[in-house]
């Protein structure tokens, strides 16, 4: 983008430019503070963090509440390293089979005219009308009769619903601005309608993909609800409810629950980190084009 | 340390088993002296501990031979992180000797934690997925014998006597006359305070506050003098450690839900709206709303929450397990530099006394623990229940020895021949306090022994609490309010 | 690279021919190949929602009392909807809820379009920055809960601890456990946590917007304020409204935030539709009143994803037009 700025306007200018530094700096300040202080307080003992005034600064920092989670050799860390498999087995299985499903469920509705298009179109939208809680029973009930109790793969199953709408939607942008010419273009040359489909349109598509994968992964990580009723053998649970383990009836470990809670937080943030600049591609490219 | 003690005692069963088995076929066990329930105190349950030996596996033997080959599922509130190591040590060594004992029997054992289990074990009927065997709080054996979840089990089922578990324990199993579960502890809480907070308000160290309002007292004085808080109220939803700290106190003042403090109750009579019940509502809004001496955070504290405060000596006085004391120990032990000593100062100073009485000297206070029960086969998943192996399991929990070793730290033996094991004799040693927690037991009044119990003390008490704390109501208005709903309830399908 | 010039007809169907309309039996066999490519996406949705909304509507008309199990429910019509439409509970969390999804979708929306316009020009650190910011969205909600949690904790927080230390307040203020100040505090962690959402989305929105227009609008010696409400916020509507309605059905539905930190207390203060029925469901076992309340709260929403469908269909038509 030009700054090309004419004197005339310059004072004008200046005041919406400072108006737009304050205020990313207190956005910055806003998004980092929470997250400072939940890692100043995983650096002290058990004690030091229930002080009041607190220490603004650890005063004996200490690793001890990460040593102790990522200790396989005691219970804690265990278990910790367990539910943190399950969560990334959970979430990584999810988020392939919504890619699967979604990309050519995307491509249909986008390019093909059968009919029903918009019917379907519209009610897999309208799954996240659902609030979760009102599917709590019937579908614990249904994942007996699937035989799926107690498995991943009610969760996966489960997961894969939410991020579909999404991923449809955003997916089904994208093939809209995909010219046709293309794929008419390898048709002559002799490809069939799914190699052309497979061969010129999925690559071109990659970022839409990326950004539907990382959407779908961040929401099987982090979801809680299902994985609370549906899994009830300790082994399977996964992070999110595991660490509420670390608050039973009898202690609360403030250090504990914090440490927790940055090392739950550190694959998602970082694995976004490195795609996001597909998935704002995705955005600009599919969904919010003009 | 209890790793030593039980190496000890394994070899010791093991020695003596035959000696054991050649005994109880002579003299059964119904010829030992049972418990006198009239004398107890301090001094009896001290004169009874360590005057008998049980063995566990020849006694179960009788009930399911040990060479039974079977599979049982089991649920219960495990040990957790927040528990104490002793405690976990304990139920370590359970599962292991249960295996030990039946090499046949496969134990399928899933720990849920404290406020899940209910939800769970729900849930889980819904969709007839439910364990063969399950233990239970005492809040839920009713709700779900009376919906035909559980199959009729008593303690002469696993041969043992009726008469072996205190009545009060026993009733909370009971729905229509029939028993429907075994207890395995019973629990009976009592105050603690830290002297140093006593010392610094002017109070006696070393004397509890004598009734309820002395607490109400106690509590503005400590918080002015010291600006700590006075005593740990806790006032959370959907947590069962606020019915725990509240019924007592309701009690003491003369009130309750039903009559459910009679020696008869019946459980007709909706009282929460008393003069008496409203009385004990304003002693906590007093101290909430009018002295701001308790933590600002009791609305949604539990116990849980109340522990690091007084460990940090910001709050003087709380009403708790025994446990506490262990938990602490524990604490320490895992504190370093200049926490251990703080942990050190508190220790030193905690002190354990009978809770409170009421204005007219009436004393109270929950009569909790769990219970073990069998379901039914149409409810398990797989639909079948393997009888034999059940009743092993039920019956390895609910012996003397076990009922005892797994309320070591917590709570009491729900089988009263643990108070005469050795085991009680080391316990009444290593854990100071422990007079005081049985000679509350007496005291023990069961929650209302019907359906409707879970939703009255989890949810109607709690929000009654909140209303009034919150000033959303006058005290008068939140108890009648929760009158009004309890009265619902028990109509059926009103909210 | 990027594929600017769509020339795709609407919808994307080229194989619409106007000459001949056969029967939709007719055209659904033509096109019967078509259908394996939605096959599995359908499968999956009919799986999860077909069985249980059936189940939630017919239990609604039943009554469970506590002392019966589920199977021996009672058929009582429209008892359970009149139940509660009565309680006064139900008003005021309805209150609540829309005090909720209002005030987060709007302030989320707000902030999200600040950063985007702040993070449109290029200057040094924007990567970092634009990273950064997105962080709240990424990291778990249950994280983000306890992290907030432990913040505004009436003990230790640390938000009291710095209003106590500069002499502002004398004692901790009391965020989550009061009645009046409950709600806005859950609210300000929906933000902390959705606010980069909508900035994403309207970032990319902005990349879209012609720098020609702009560059003209400046040479025609528009203000700043001016060229954005005339130009470049014309062209987000799309985007705005995807965002607004995509933002609010999920707090129409968010349920983590507010039961980690404060399970609807205190007194009803923070209860929200989904934490509501929640209880009366799992906390109450009155499942014939939360299917029913589940089922008034489902016909709500609906009405509003009318319009979250018009919203994202909506982009399809436009997206045609220009």
């Amino acid at each position: 983008m030009t700054d090309a700025v004419t004197p005339r306007s310059r004072a004008g200018i200046d005041l919406w430019r400072w108006a737009g530094r304050i205020f990313l700096t207190v956005m910055l300040l806003f998004t980092l503070l929470p997250m400072v202080w939940m890692l100043l307080t995983s650096f002290k003992s058990g004690f030091a963090a229930l002080q009041f005034p607190p220490q603004w600064w650890p005063k004996e920092p200490t690793l001890a509440s990460y040593r102790k989670l990522l200790d396989p050799t005691n219970s804690v860390g265990a278990d910790f390293l367990r539910f943190f498999w399950n969560s990334l087995f959970v979430s990584t299985m999810s988020t392939i089979l919504s890619v699967i499903v979604a990309v050519p469920a995307a491509y249909a509705f986008s390019r093909f005219d059968f009919p029903g298009r918009k019917f379907l179109f519209f009610s897999v939208l309208l799954r996240n009308m659902f609030p979760a809680v009102v599917f709590l029973v019937p579908l614990f009930i249904l994942m007996r009769l699937l035989g799926l109790m107690n498995t991943h793969g009610s969760l996966i199953l489960t997961y894969l619903t939410f991020g579909l709408p999404l991923a449809i939607w955003l997916l089904k942008g994208f093939y809209d601005n995909i010219p046709y010419q293309l794929e008419q273009a390898a048709r002559i040359d002799g490809a069939s309608r799914f190699q052309a489909f497979l061969l010129i349109v999925m690559p071109l598509s990659v970022p839409g993909i990326i950004a539907t994968a990382i959407y779908s992964f961040i929401g099987a990580w982090n979801e809680y609800i299902f994985a609370y009723t549906f899994i009830n053998r300790n082994d399977r649970l996964t992070l999110p409810i595991g660490i509420q383990r670390f608050f039973s009836e009898s202690s609360s470990d403030f250090p504990g629950l914090m440490a927790a809670s940055f090392m739950m937080s550190v694959p998602v943030v970082v694995l976004f980190l490195m795609l996001q600049r597909y998935f704002v591609r995705a955005l600009t490219e599919g969904a919010v084009k003009h | 340390m209890s790793q030593v003690h039980l190496g000890r005692a394994i070899r010791r069963g093991v020695s003596m088993a035959s000696i054991a088995a050649a005994l109880a076929v002579w003299g059964p066990a119904s010829a030992q002296a049972p418990i006198d329930l009239s004398k107890w105190s301090p001094e009896y349950v001290r004169s009874i501990a360590g005057t008998q030996d049980y063995d566990t596996a020849a006694d179960c033997a009788k009930v399911t031979p040990r060479d039974y080959r079977g599979r049982v599922t089991f649920w219960y509130q495990g040990a957790f992180e927040g528990d104490p190591d002793l405690l976990r040590q304990y139920y370590r060594d359970f599962f292991a000797e249960f295996r030990k004992t039946y090499p046949n029997i496969q134990l399928v054992d899933q720990a849920l934690t404290y406020n899940d289990l209910l939800d769970k074990f729900r849930t889980a009927l819904l969709g007839s997925a439910g364990p063969m065997v399950v233990r239970l709080q005492i809040l839920g054996g009713v709700e779900f014998a009376s919906k035909g979840y559980l199959q009729e089990l008593k303690p002469e089922d696993i041969g043992l006597k009726t008469q072996d578990f205190w009545p009060g324990a026993m009733k909370s199993n009971m729905w229509k006359g029939k028993t429907y579960g075994i207890p395995t502890n019973n629990e009976t809480m009592a105050l603690i305070w830290n002297a140093d907070l006593f010392k610094r308000a002017g109070l006696d160290p070393d004397k509890p506050p004598e009734t309820w309002d002395d607490v109400v007292r106690y509590s503005k004085e400590i918080k002015e003098k010291t600006g700590a808080a006075g005593y740990g109220l806790v006032a959370r939803k959907n947590a069962g450690n606020t019915p725990y700290r509240f019924m007592p106190q309701l009690w003491a003042y003369g009130g309750g839900v039903f009559d459910e403090s009679a020696a008869n109750p019946n459980y007709s009579q909706i009282q929460i709206n008393t003069a008496a019940s409203k009385r004990a509502l304003q002693a906590s809004y007093d101290m909430f709303v009018r002295d701001k001496s308790v933590p600002v955070s009791a609305l949604t504290n539990q116990q849980a929450d109340n522990q690091p405060l007084f460990l940090a000596g910001q709050l003087a006085m709380m009403i708790s397990h025994p446990s506490d004391y262990d938990v602490m120990h524990d604490l320490r032990k895992k504190a370093t530099g200049s926490d251990a000593q703080t942990a050190q100062a508190v220790i030193d100073n905690m002190r354990y006394g009978l809770i409170p009485k009421g204005p007219d000297g009436k004393r109270a206070v929950v009569f909790g623990g769990s219970n073990m029960h069998i379901l039914k086969p149409e409810y398990v998943d797989g639909g079948k229940v393997d009888q034999p192996a059940a009743k092993a399991l039920v019956c390895f929990w609910t012996s003397p020895e076990w009922s005892l070793k797994m309320a070591y730290a917590g709570s009491n033996p729900g089988n009263l021949n643990g108070f005469k094991t050795k085991w009680m004799k080391e316990r009444l040693e290593n854990i100071k306090f422990l007079d005081v927690t049985t000679s509350m037991l007496p005291y023990g009044i069961p929650f209302p022994t019907i359906p409707e119990t879970p939703e009255i003390m989890n949810i109607i008490v709690p929000d009654m609490l909140q209303n009034a704390l919150t000033g959303t109501m006058t005290v008068d208005q939140a108890a009648e309010d929760a009158a009004k709903k309890i009265q619902n309830v028990m109509r059926g399908n009103k909210l | 690279m990027s594929i600017r010039t769509s020339d795709a007809p609407a919808g994307g169907a080229p194989a619409r021919t106007a000459a001949r309309e056969p029967g939709v039996l007719r055209r659904t066999w033509i096109h019967r190949a078509d259908y394996l490519y939605v096959l599995p996406a359908i499968v999956v949705m009919l799986i999860v929602i077909a069985y249980p909304v059936y189940y939630t509507i017919d239990l609604s008309f039943y009554s469970t009392p506590p002392s019966l199990q589920l199977r021996d429910k009672i058929f009582i019509g429209f008892d359970n909807y009149k139940t509660i439409l009565e309680s006064e509970v139900f008003w005021r969390v309805t209150l609540n809820t829309f005090i909720w999804t209002i005030v987060s979708t709007g302030c989320a929306y707000i902030l999200g379009l600040g950063c985007a316009l702040c993070l449109h020009q290029a200057f040094p650190g924007r990567a970092v920055m634009r990273a950064i910011l997105i962080i709240p969205w990424v990291i778990s909600a249950v994280a983000a809960s306890y992290i907030w949690k432990w913040i505004y904790h009436s003990n230790f927080g640390v938000i009291g601890a710095i209003l106590v230390e500069l002499g502002i307040m004398d004692r901790q203020p009391n965020f989550i456990d009061n009645v009046n100040t409950v709600l806005a505090s859950l609210i300000v962690v929906n933000v902390w946590r959705e606010f980069p959402f909508a900035m994403i989305m309207l970032a990319a929105g902005l990349q879209t917007v012609p720098d020609q227009l702009l560059r003209a609008a400046k040479v025609d010696g528009a203000g700043a304020w001016h060229s954005f409400w005339h130009v470049t916020f014309p062209h987000l509507r799309g985007v705005s409204i995807a965002t607004i309605l995509l933002l609010a059905v999920a707090n129409f539905n968010s349920f983590i935030v507010t039961w980690i930190m404060t399970g609807g207390g205190p007194s009803n203060a923070s209860h929200i539709w989904i934490t509501h029925i929640y209880e009366i469901a799992f906390g109450r076992q009155r499942w014939g009143i939360a299917a029913a309340y589940s089922v008034i709260l489902f016909l709500i929403v609906m009405s509003l994803g009318y319009f979250y469908v018009r919203g994202l269909g909506g982009a399809e038509k436009e997206g045609g037009g220009s």
